[in-house]
C-alpha cells in the first residue's frame, strides 16, 4: 500500500526479489530487506549477475548495502515466471574469463582508435571532463 | 541449578534516586544517542566510581568462586545495607547461605512481592516474568540460551545497588510452566560474566523482547500523558496472549528458531555488560577502568533535559534540547544482533522506570520516549503489531525539522496485533498543511478505514520467509514521513512535479464526475501558501549566564571558532582578488537576469493556474518583469540604449552567452537589434573568450530569428559592424559562428533583394561596398583560416552572382563549398 499516492516509494518493494543495475555496471539481484529515504539499499542473498555474450555467471555475495546513488534502476523479479532460456548459465570461472577477454579486447580497440585519431592530430575528450555549467 | 527469588524487597531505597539514574542510563545506553541526537543528564563521577570500584572487585571474586554473584543479595538477604564496599566481603561467605536460602525465600518473596508498593518494582517483575514467559515458550531459546542466560535484572533500582545478580541460573526456562504464579522468578547467567561487568539495569534481551511486545498496547494512549499509566497498567494476563501469538510473528523468532541463537557470552546485561566481560582481561589488582576517567556516554557538559510538559507542549515551535540521559556502556554496541533497534530497547526499558517518584531524572526519559511516541502518533495512530515504537532518528534535532508533522498514516503492514487496540487518531490538523490537500483527505479516510480492517494481507508468504519484516513497520513509516515531508511544498511550481501532477489530474476526474453543479472549475495553487517555519538549530543557552556553554559534544553542536572576515592588503593578492571579483560579479549579474527570465517565462503557465482574481496581479507583475529584463542590459536605468560593455561582460562567461541566447527572443526589436549589433562589432572579443567554451553557437538561433526581422538599413549597419576595422573580417571569417553569422545577412539581404525589387538594400551604395569587400576578403583569405559555418544558407551563390564576375564567382564556390543551385 502506498502511504503517498501520487509518487513512488520502495516501501512496497521490500522483501521481494529484486534485480539493480549499478553506476559502475554490475547487476545485483536479492532480496530487498531495508531502505532509506536515500534510497540505499539492503539486499539479502544478493547474487551479482555478470553478462558476456549469451552467457551469464552467478557470484553469490551475501549481505549487500548499496548507497543511494548508485543505483541506475532497480526492479522486481518476477519469481514464478519461467527464466529466460536464451542465456545460458555458466560457472564462476568461465564467465569471470569472459569478461577478462571483453574487457580486454575493448581496450585494445579503444588503445587503436586513439592512436589513429592521434595521427591525424585530432583527440576526443573524454565524456566526465565535461560539464555543462 | 536453582532459581533465585527476587530481593527487591529487601533492598535498601537510600541510593534510589541514583539507582534509578544509573538504571536509566544503563537502560538507554543501547541505541545512539549521537546519531538521534539526545541529550543527557549530568552523570555523578562519583556515583559511577563507586560501581566499578565494587565491579573491580567483584571481578575478582566471581573468577575464584567460579560463580557471578549478586554482592548485594547477600548482604541483603543479611539484612545489612551497606555500601559497596562491604559486599565483597560478605560475598563468598555468604554465598552458600544464599543458595540454601533460595527456596524458602521464594516462596516469601512472592508474598512480599505483592504488598510491594513501589510501581517500578511491579513493573520490573512483570516485565520479567513476561520475559520469562517468552523464554519458556519459546523452546529455541530455551534450548540454545540454557547454557548462557543473560542476567535477569530484577528491578532497576535494585540492579543498581546490587550490581548485577548473577547466580547459577537454574534450568532456565524449561522448569515453570506457570510464570503467573512465580513472577518472581528469574534468571542468573551462569558463570563468572560479572566480571567485568558494570551494573546495570538493563532488562535482558528476553524482558526486551517481552515487553516489545506487550508495549503497543501503550501506543494507542500517544500524546496522551498518561501513557505511563497506561502501560503499568497491563497485567500478565493481557501481556501473555498477545506474547504467545507474538512468537509466531516475529520475524526474529523465525529466524532464531531456524538458526538458533548465536552464542551468547554469558552475560549479566544485554549490552556491553556481555562485551564487556570478553574484552576485559583476568582479573587483577586494578581493574583497566579505575583509575581512568569515567566514560561518559554524554560527554561532560551536555545540558539537561527539559521538563517534560514543555517539550509536549511545544513540540513544533519551540525545539527544545531535549536530551536522554545515556549510560556509561554507551561505547559497547549492543551483541545481539536482534532486531531492536537500541530505541527500542529505550523505549519499553523506561516505561518501567518512569513510574515512580524519581520525578527530575525521570522526566528526561520520559520526554525522549514522549517525543518519539508523539512523532509517531503523527504517522501510526493505530497500534501496531509490530515492535515497539522506533525513536525516530535524530529525536531531538530532528524536531525542529518537523514543522509539519504528517497526518496519521494508517498502515496494515506487517503482522498485525491482534489485540483490539482503540484507534488513536490524532488530529491531522495544522500539522500537513502543506501536503496536497487531497492527499491529507486520502490519509484521513484511511485512518478512518483502519478500524475495521484488520485482516491479514499477504502476512502467509511473508512469513514463511524467515528474513521478512527485517525493517519494522516503524522503520518503514519513518521512511514514508521523510518522503511526505519531502512532499510538502509551498510552491508547487518549484517542487515535486509527478506528486503535484498526480493530485491534479485526480482533482479534475473528480471534478469531472461531479460535474454539473459545479459551474466555476478553478485549478487553484495546490497547495495553500503557508509559511514555512525556519528551523535552525540554536544551542542551548541558560538564562542568565554569561556566554555560551564551552563544552561542545555531538549532541549539543557549539561554534567552536568566529571566523571573521579580513580582506589581505596584499598587492599581488589584490590584482588576483580583483579578477576574481570582477568574474564573480559578472556571474552575480547573470544570476539575477537568469532569474528574471525564468520567471518571465513561467509566466504563462502560472497565469492559467491562477484563479481570476489573481490573474491581474499576475499581469503586472509580468510586465514588470519584463521591463526589468528590457533594462537589464542597460548600462545604466535612465539610459536607454543597451549597452555593449555590459552585453560583452555578460557573454565572457559560458552561461551568459547561454542567458543572452534566452533572453534575445523576450526583447523588444529594437533592444534586440542592438544586442545582435553588439555581438557583431565586439565579435573579435567574444570570439577570443569563447575559445574554451565554444558555445557561441548558441546564439545562431536567436540572432538568425533577429536578422529575419531587421529591416534592410540595420542589415546594412550590422554587415558594417561585422567587418568593423580592418582586419575583423579575417578574425570573424576565422570564427564559425563569425561565418555563419555573416552568411546569415548575406542571406537575408539576398532574400531581400530577390523578393521585393524596390527593396531599399540598393538605395544607398554601402550594401554593395560591403558585399564587395567581403568577397575580397573570402578570396584573399587562406581556405585553411576560413572556419566553415553551421550552415550555409542556398542562396548565397545568387548573391555573390550580383556583384561579382564568372571566374571570381567559380572560385569563391569553390573556396566555400557552395553547392550551386541556381545554375
Amino acid at each position: 500500500m502506498n502511504y503517498v499516492p501520487g509518487t513512488a516509494s520502495l516501501i512496497d518493494e521490500i522483501d521481494k526479489k529484486h534485480l539493480v543495475l549499478l553506476r559502475d555496471g554490475r547487476t545485483l539481484i536479492g532480496y530487498l530487506r531495508s531502505i532509506d529515504q536515500f534510497a540505499n539499499l539492503v539486499f539479502h542473498q544478493t547474487v551479482e549477475r555478470i553478462h558476456v555474450g549469451k552467457k551469464f555467471g552467478d557470484i553469490p555475495r551475501g549481505i549487500f548495502i548499496v548507497r543511494g546513488e548508485n543505483v541506475v534502476l532497480l526492479g522486481e523479479i518476477d519469481v514464478d515466471k519461467p527464466c529466460d532460456t536464451v542465456l545460458q548459465q555458466v560457472s564462476i570461472e568461465e564467465i569471470l574469463e569472459e569478461q577478462r577477454l571483453k574487457q580486454q579486447t575493448k581496450q585494445e580497440t579503444e588503445k587503436v582508435k586513439m592512436q589513429v585519431l592521434k595521427d591525424r592530430g585530432l583527440s576526443i575528450p573524454k565524456a566526465d571532463n565535461l560539464d555543462e555549467y | 541449578m536453582f532459581r533465585f527469588q527476587s530481593l527487591d524487597e529487601d533492598c535498601t531505597l537510600e541510593e534510589e534516586d541514583d539507582g534509578l539514574v544509573e538504571e536509566e542510563e544503563d537502560e538507554i545506553d543501547q541505541f545512539n544517542d549521537d546519531t538521534f541526537g539526545a541529550g543527557a543528564i549530568d552523570d555523578d563521577w562519583q556515583e559511577e566510581h563507586k560501581r566499578l570500584a565494587e565491579l573491580d572487585e567483584r571481578d575478582e571474586l566471581g573468577e575464584g568462586l567460579g560463580v557471578g554473584v549478586g554482592v548485594k543479595d547477600e548482604t541483603n538477604f543479611g539484612a545489612s545495607k551497606d555500601s559497596s564496599s562491604t559486599h565483597v566481603t560478605s560475598t563468598a561467605g555468604q554465598l552458600p547461605f544464599h543458595s540454601a536460602l533460595s527456596l524458602p525465600h521464594h516462596s516469601s518473596s512472592s508474598g512480599r512481592h505483592q504488598s510491594d508498593v513501589e510501581d517500578g518494582r511491579r513493573e520490573g517483575h512483570l516485565a520479567e516474568s513476561l520475559a520469562r514467559l517468552v523464554l519458556e515458550a519459546d523452546p529455541a531459546i530455551a534450548g540454545v540460551g540454557a547454557a548462557e542466560r543473560p542476567v535477569f535484572s530484577q528491578n532497576q533500582r535494585l540492579e543498581h545497588e546490587s550490581r548485577s545478580r548473577l547466580l547459577h541460573q537454574a534450568s532456565p526456562i524449561s522448569h515453570s510452566p506457570h510464570p503467573h504464579q512465580h513472577p518472581q522468578q528469574h534468571q542468573r547467567p551462569p558463570g563468572s560474566s560479572t566480571s567485568g561487568q558494570p551494573p546495570s539495569s538493563m532488562l535482558t534481551y528476553q524482558q526486551q523482547q517481552h515487553l516489545l511486545r506487550s508495549l503497543p498496547s501503550t501506543i494507542g494512549q500517544m500524546n496522551s500523558r498518561n501513557i505511563w499509566e497506561n502501560s503499568m497498567g497491563f497485567g500478565p494476563v493481557s501481556g501473555c496472549p498477545g506474547l504467545v501469538t507474538h512468537m509466531e510473528d516475529s520475524p526474529l523468532m523465525s529466524i532464531i528458531k531456524e538458526v538458533g541463537l548465536p552464542k551468547r557470552p554469558s552475560q549479566g546485561r544485554n549490552d556491553e555488560g556481555r562485551d564487556l566481560s570478553e574484552r576485559v582481561p583476568p582479573p587483577r589488582s586494578s581493574s583497566p577502568v579505575i583509575g581512568s576517567p569515567p566514560v561518559r556516554a554524554v560527554p561532560i557538559g551536555t545540558p539537561p533535559k527539559q521538563p517534560l510538559g514543555h517539550s509536549l507542549n511545544h513540540q513544533i515551535h519551540h525545539p527544545t534540547a531535549v536530551h536522554v540521559r545515556a549510560p556509561i556502556q554507551h561505547r559497547y554496541p549492543p551483541p545481539f544482533p536482534e532486531r531492536l533497534s537500541p530505541n527500542t530497547l529505550l523505549n519499553f526499558a523506561n516505561s518501567p522506570l518512569c513510574r515512580g517518584p524519581f520525578s527530575p531524572r525521570v522526566s528526561p526519559v520520559l520526554s525522549q520516549i514522549q517525543r518519539a511516541q508523539l512523532l509517531n502518533s503523527q504517522v501510526a495512530g493505530v497500534p501496531r503489531g509490530g515492535p515497539v515504537p522506533t525513536l525516530l532518528p535524530a529525536g531531538g534535532g530532528f524536531r525542529p525539522f518537523f514543522g509539519g508533522p504528517h497526518p496519521t498514516l494508517g498502515h496494515r503492514m506487517g503482522p498485525p496485533h491482534p489485540h483490539g487496540h482503540p484507534n488513536h487518531m490524532p488530529p491531522i490538523g495544522h500539522n500537513a498543511t502543506h501536503l496536497h490537500p487531497q492527499h491529507r483527505r486520502i490519509l484521513t479516510q484511511r485512518m478512518q478505514n483502519r478500524g475495521g480492517d484488520r485482516s491479514r494481507t499477504g502476512g502467509d508468504w511473508r512469513n514463511r520467509d524467515p528474513y521478512s519484516n527485517l525493517m519494522t513497520q516503524k522503520e518503514k513509516e519513518w521512511v514514508t514521513k521523510i518522503q511526505m515531508m519531502q512532499l510538502q511544498s509551498t510552491d508547487p511550481f518549484l517542487d515535486d512535479y509527478y506528486y503535484q501532477h498526480y493530485y491534479e489530474k485526480m482533482e479534475k476526474r473528480q471534478e469531472k464526475e461531479r460535474d454539473s453543479s459545479k459551474k466555476e472549475h478553478t485549478t487553484k495553487l495546490i497547495t495553500p501558501q503557508v509559511a514555512k517555519i525556519e528551523h535552525t538549530y540554536r544551542p542551548v543557552q541558560f538564562a542568565g549566564s554569561l556566554g555560551k556553554l564551552t563544552v561542545s559534544s555531538v549532541n549539543n553542536p557549539r561554534k567552536m571558532i568566529d571566523a571573521v572576515v579580513t580582506t589581505r592588503s596584499d598587492d599581488e593578492e589584490k590584482r588576483e582578488k580583483q579578477v576574481w571579483n570582477k568574474r564573480r560579479q559578472i556571474l552575480y549579474t547573470v544570476e539575477k537576469i537568469y532569474s528574471l527570465l525564468l520567471e518571465v517565462q513561467d509566466f504563462e503557465k502560472r497565469f492559467v493556474h491562477a484563479p481570476e482574481e489573481d490573474r491581474e496581479a499576475l499581469l503586472e507583475q509580468h510586465k514588470t518583469n519584463t521591463m526589468q529584463l528590457c533594462n537589464s542590459l542597460q548600462e545604466k536605468e535612465w539610459d536607454d540604449r543597451v549597452s555593449d560593455e555590459r552585453c560583452v561582460m555578460i557573454m565572457s562567461v559560458r552561461k551568459g552567452k547561454r542567458l543572452i541566447s534566452r533572453l534575445i527572443p523576450y526583447l523588444p526589436p529594437s533592444h534586440a537589434a542592438a544586442v545582435v549589433m553588439a555581438i557583431a562589432r565586439n565579435l573579435p572579443t567574444l570570439a577570443k573568450k569563447d575559445k574554451q567554451d565554444q558555445v557561441l553557437c548558441w546564439l545562431v538561433e536567436p540572432v538568425s530569428a533577429v536578422i529575419m526581422s531587421m529591416s534592410s538599413a540595420a542589415l546594412t549597419d550590422l554587415l558594417q559592424e561585422l567587418q568593423g576595422s580592418e582586419g575583423q573580417l579575417a578574425t570573424v571569417l576565422h570564427n564559425k559562428f563569425g561565418v555563419t553569422l555573416l552568411y546569415l545577412i548575406l542571406s537575408e539581404g539576398e532574400r531581400m533583394q530577390s523578393s521585393d525589387p524596390n527593396c531599399q538594400l540598393m538605395d544607398d551604395n554601402r550594401w554593395t561596398e560591403l558585399v564587395f569587400s567581403v568577397t575580397r576578403e573570402l578570396l584573399s583569405i587562406p581556405t585553411s583560416s576560413l572556419s566553415s559555418p553551421l550552415f550555409t544558407p542556398t542562396n548565397l551563390i545568387a548573391l555573390f552572382s550580383r556583384y561579382i564576375d564568372r571566374q571570381r564567382l567559380d572560385l569563391l564556390q569553390e573556396k566555400l563549398q557552395i553547392s550551386d543551385l541556381s545554375r
